[in-house]
């Protein structure tokens, strides 16, 4: 009985397993399988020949093209703008002893939780009160805004291990406040910091909730430009598109392996192997 | 000697960037969800004198649809990543190697990078009518193309997002369980299903009500997904809010809505998070 029991136990769970694993890989490839299919419109699956009509017809279009330098260039320079200054805060965060810090953290924090279409509209109307009606312009406050938690969050968890007393020594040693925080805190920290710029640089290049409200007709967004073709008509350049999507984010992953590890994500945990 | 001073300082270009970003767009959005709507106008009446209309309306029996819809469809998408995610969580943590591991792991966090449009897209493409795997509606007895058939896609699409998060969030909950517990369970002569559902999943339980919050609070604010494949049968308060913005200018309506909603979604983070985390404390002493 307790044998049968196990066997049906070990069958549900590695079932479980295996359902999650196709659940996650399957669109994926069916993605990466259509966007190779030479019918001119969507056809039942699969498809019957291969041709690269599509990725020709995505490259060759301008609106994806404007919207990929429009979100390169944000999410490169809000993500910049949010790394400095949110590693800053999380470090002045650390060593701070003032009361109140909990709720600044919160505070701080608090972008991470609020829905962004409410960010986006907030954005929108604090914007057009300000008189700012230039798209980038709109588009930056928002962004810094989603992407600076990433950065504080990821940096504030990698200073936990790192014991206040490292910086203490390096004072008593005759290191000055500026010089110490370069040389011993910053460094113990890189891996977080490089770990939240990745995170809100994808947050940013992702976004769609704050983006829709802050984009015009001249400046939006590569998620904007292709959420618009998909409500017009939906062919296959998206998935030659999704394919360059899969192909980045795969490049992206290995990268963060490399400099930072993956273990930077999940932690070892205290009973780690 | 902390130098109270330095703290501060690092702290201050953070203030300055963050404090107007932040409080100047929901104190707007406060004052624009307590002015009366006059159509043909964008934005509310500013000469107007306040009112609470606005927030009445929400109670609307048709508004109220919308909230429920949203948190229902939440509530499914959740408790199927809670089924699913903690067998995996389980399986990276106590089973696989260290490459099956590490393959996983990046297969998770990739996921969670990818575009939510590409998922949702590709999602689209697998399950909908000319897909390889369209006849998976039929399992549930549902028809794809009727609401319930919509339903379950915006559930597919929301588990894909919430999959990687909640596996994720319990990785790092079941790394910190002592693996000795359940090999003790078993040597003692447990069978293998009770030690899993009364040492692993028990101990693991403020960990799992923090994914859950964690994948529900990312559900319930959710855009995209409904927008792709709800086709208009399911609408989320997101949605409204976009709608109101988009296509009716009706500003002091939308901003109400995003003002409740701002509201729900803080109160269920904190509010539920800090309850969780206290209750455990205290009972870990």
């Amino acid at each position: 009985m307790k044998r049968f029991a196990d066997a049906l136990f070990q069958t549900a769970y590695l079932s479980l397993v295996t359902l999650f694993v196709a659940f996650s890989v399957i669109p994926v490839v069916v993605a990466v399988v259509l966007s190779f299919d030479a019918r001119g419109f969507v056809g039942p699956f699969p498809p019957t020949q291969f041709s690269l009509r599509w990725y020709d017809r995505f490259l060759a279009d301008s609106y994806y093209h404007d919207g990929l330098v429009t979100s390169l260039v944000l999410a490169t320079s809000a993500t910049f703008i949010a790394t400095v200054v949110g590693a800053l805060a999380a470090i002045g965060l650390h060593h701070a002893t003032f009361r109140g810090k909990g709720l600044i953290q919160a505070a701080l924090l608090s972008p991470l939780v609020i829905p962004n279409v409410v960010l986006g509209f907030g954005v929108l109307i604090f914007a057009s009160r300000l008189g700012i009606l230039d798209g980038m312009t709109r588009l930056m406050m928002g962004h810094v805004l989603i992407t600076f938690p990433y950065v504080m969050r990821t940096t504030a968890a990698s200073l936990v291990g790192i014991r206040a007393s490292y910086y203490e020594a390096a004072l008593s040693l005759g290191a000055k406040p500026l010089g110490a925080l370069w040389q011993v805190t910053l460094p113990l920290a890189r891996t977080g910091i490089i770990a939240g710029a990745v995170f809100g640089f994808v947050t940013s290049f992702d976004d769609v909730g704050v983006s829709l409200f802050l984009t015009d007709a001249f400046t939006f967004t590569l998620p904007v430009a292709i959420l618009a073709q998909m409500r017009a008509n939906l062919d296959l350049t998206i998935a030659a598109l999704s394919v360059m999507f899969i192909v980045a984010t795969v490049l992206i992953i290995v990268i963060l392996d490399r400099v930072a590890g993956l273990d930077a994500i999940t932690g070892r945990g205290v009973y780690g192997r | 000697m902390r130098r109270p001073s330095l703290s501060t300082a690092l702290l201050w270009p953070a203030l300055l960037v963050m404090v107007p970003l932040l409080l100047g767009p929901l104190l707007l959005l406060a004052h624009e969800s307590l002015k009366p709507f006059v159509g043909g106008r964008i934005g509310g009446d500013e000469s107007g004198a306040l009112t609470l209309q606005n927030y009445a309306q929400i109670a609307d029996p048709q508004y109220v649809r919308y909230f429920l819809d949203t948190f229902r469809v939440g509530l499914l998408a959740t408790a199927f990543a809670l089924v699913l995610g903690f067998p995996v969580a389980h399986f990276i943590v106590r089973r696989a190697g260290p490459t099956m591991r590490r393959l996983m792991v990046g297969g998770l966090v990739g996921t969670l990078f990818l575009s939510i449009i590409v998922r949702v897209y590709a999602i689209a493409m697998t399950f909908g009518p000319h897909g390889p795997l369209s006849d998976f509606s039929r399992l549930f007895g549902i028809s794809a193309s009727s609401p319930d058939g919509a339903e379950l896609m915006v559930v597919l699409g929301l588990l894909n997002s919430t999959l990687p998060l909640v596996a994720l969030t319990l990785i790092g909950t079941l790394q910190n369980i002592n693996p000795r517990l359940e090999d003790a369970a078993l040597s003692l002569g447990a069978p293998r299903w009770k030690t899993f559902f009364q040492i692993t999943v028990a101990m693991s339980l403020p960990g799992i009500l923090s994914a859950a919050i964690i994948a529900y609070a990312f559900c319930i604010s959710n855009l995209v997904v409904p927008m792709l494949v709800g086709r208009g049968f399911i609408v989320f308060v997101s949605n409204l809010i976009y709608f109101r913005f988009s296509e009716v200018a009706n500003f002091p309506s939308g901003a109400a809505l995003s003002m409740v909603m701002m509201v729900i979604s803080v109160a269920l983070f904190y509010g539920l998070l800090s309850l969780v985390r206290s209750h455990w404390q205290e009972a870990g002493k």
